[in-house]
């Protein structure tokens, strides 16, 4: 059985008065302890997709199987590590980690102890006691990242990550990404406009078409771990997206030009 | 640096107190109308050795954070509660918008028939207030949440009064303690304007009693008094709890 089965899911937006068409029969099987990357070019809707599936949104149609049972709200079950993590500036990093578990009315002591693995998981340990504003950009995803994984998700759900990086602290954090997947064993959707991230996660990689979109094509990635951006085999599996997504990508300059002229 | 403004500031208040003395000596008005900075100083040892300016400033300041407790609370529960439902919003929120241009003193007459000349009345004044500006400054601070926040925590098993506690106030202190300010100001201003007019104790019942006495260096006296208890309480209190909350928010 499918851990997550996406079926025809079609969603609109109000756009200025009128209806804009974000996701047009998206259909995608996820199985148990699958890696799943999610590529398309901007604005397709990869994000609204995985908010639906996180429970955020409504679709307008269709439906997600999620462990066979239609998801209809949000659960801890599905947690989502978002593009600019949205921790709590409020709330020490120990605290932002602990923060779902309180949620649950999980007693102090016990969560206490379950955050320390995290945090020590993703070597944070030394922060667990500063502020959010003390930590650069790769820490806070570190504490996002450690955040969801406490929940102990059936599906960790995560939305361009690593999109404000820079690359040496990317690199490191895809190789420690593998490695949580590993560990963990956990069902992962990972959404990014980085080919190269995608090869490097990715059991399976989904592309999407230009919105109004569905996936244009899903391509399994047979390497093996720990994968390097660099890494030869992988080439060919970049070049193989890059040439799905290259008509999806003119077709946006091309609507980009109706539009001014 | 600091030391470099406290010392500009001592500078600037000594040459005040001295152009006053000399104007003073100039003789232009008489002694009872204008008095010497030595006379009010006079005044306020007098009041501070026969305890009468300490109990002034207790009542005055007990009855400020009765007020100030009454109008944070209930303004932050108005204001979330304009910020959640739109309806309330529409409805109550205007005649928030309208309240709020009643100035404190305004009130007085209808404390005084509804209290009587009580504590009650003047922390009626005192509060009402204060009240909306923290209920407008709490309202646009929810509505401003960045909405990941919102998101998140939703995601992560938040809701009710678990969401509110733990994500929508924090979230919105930055705006709501600019709201706290103001509203401090206006309950400062309250209670004052309040106490002159119930004549019933406090700071502001000091400054009636002086004007019946035709005693101006002893309303100077009160007026430093209650300048200098705003100072301390801005600076102090207000500023440094904004500032603290502004660098761990990450705001500056
Ligand atoms: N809440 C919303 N209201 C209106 N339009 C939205 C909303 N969320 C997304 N959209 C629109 O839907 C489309 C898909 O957005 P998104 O899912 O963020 O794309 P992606 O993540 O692939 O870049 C975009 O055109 C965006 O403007
Ligand atoms: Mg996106």
């Amino acid at each position: 059985m499918s851990k997550l089965e996406a079926k025809n899911i079609v969603k609109y937006f109000n756009h200025d008065g009128h209806k804009l068409k974000a996701l047009d029969g998206i259909n995608l099987n996820v199985s148990d302890g699958e890696f799943v990357c999610l590529v398309g070019p901007s604005g397709c809707g990869k994000s609204t997709f995985l908010r639906i599936v996180a429970g955020l949104e409504i679709p307008d149609n269709g439906e997600i199987l999620f462990d066979g049972k239609p998801i209809e709200n949000t659960d801890p079950d599905r947690i989502m590590v978002f593009q600019e993590g949205a921790l709590f500036p409020w709330l020490k990093v120990s605290d932002n980690v602990e923060f779902g578990l309180k949620m649950a009315g999980i007693p102090k002591n016990e969560r206490t102890e379950i955050s320390r693995r995290y945090l020590d998981m993703m070597q944070l340990t030394k922060f667990a006691d500063s502020y959010t504003y003390q930590l650069s950009t790769g820490m806070k995803q570190r504490v996002a990242i450690a955040r969801a994984l406490v929940m102990d998700p059936g599906v960790l759900l995560m939305d361009e990550p690593f999109a404000a990086l820079d690359t040496q602290t990317r690199n490191l954090l895809l190789v420690e990404m593998q490695l949580i997947w590993k560990v963990t064993k956990k069902t992962i959707l990972f959404v990014t406009h980085n080919v190269a991230e995608a090869t490097v996660l990715g059991t399976k990689v989904a592309i999407f078409k230009n919105r109004p979109s569905s996936i244009k094509k899903e391509i399994t990635i047979d390497c093996s771990r720990p994968r390097h951006v660099e890494d030869q085999n992988l080439f060919k599996y970049h070049q193989q997206i890059l040439n799905e997504l290259k008509p999806e990508v003119n077709r946006d300059n091309h609507i980009e030009e109706k539009y001014h002229h | 640096m600091k030391k470099n403004i406290i010392i500009k500031k001592i500078i600037f208040f000594a040459i005040l107190i001295v152009i006053w003395q000399a104007v003073d000596l100039a003789n232009i008005w008489p002694d009872n109308i204008f008095p010497s900075p030595y006379e009010v100083g006079e005044d306020l040892m007098y009041g501070i050795s026969d305890g009468s300016l300490f109990y002034g400033i207790g009542t005055s300041m007990w009855r400020l954070a009765v007020g100030l407790v009454i109008a944070i609370s209930g303004g932050m529960i108005l204001g979330i509660f304009m910020a959640r439902t739109e309806t309330i919003n529409q409805t109550i929120g205007s005649l928030v918008l309208g309240l709020q241009s009643i100035p404190s003193i305004a009130w007085v007459p209808l404390a005084i028939l509804w209290f009587g000349l009580t504590d009650a009345g003047i922390i009626f004044v005192t509060s009402i207030g204060a009240i909306f500006a923290v209920t407008i400054n709490t309202y646009s601070g929810v509505k401003n949440i960045d909405p990941n926040y919102l998101a998140a925590a939703r995601n992560m098993g938040a809701k009710g009064n678990q969401l509110i506690i733990n994500v929508l106030i924090p979230a919105a202190f930055p705006h709501m303690i600019s709201g706290f300010k103001q509203g401090w100001a206006f309950a400062w201003r309250g209670v004052i304007g309040a106490e002159l007019l119930f004549s019933f104790l406090g700071l502001g019942f000091l400054l009636n009693v002086g004007r019946q006495l035709n005693d101006v260096s002893e309303v100077i006296a009160v007026m430093l008094i209650i300048m200098g208890m705003g100072m301390l309480i801005d600076g102090f209190v207000f500023k440094k709890i904004e500032d603290r909350i502004m660098s761990r928010w990450g705001l500056r």
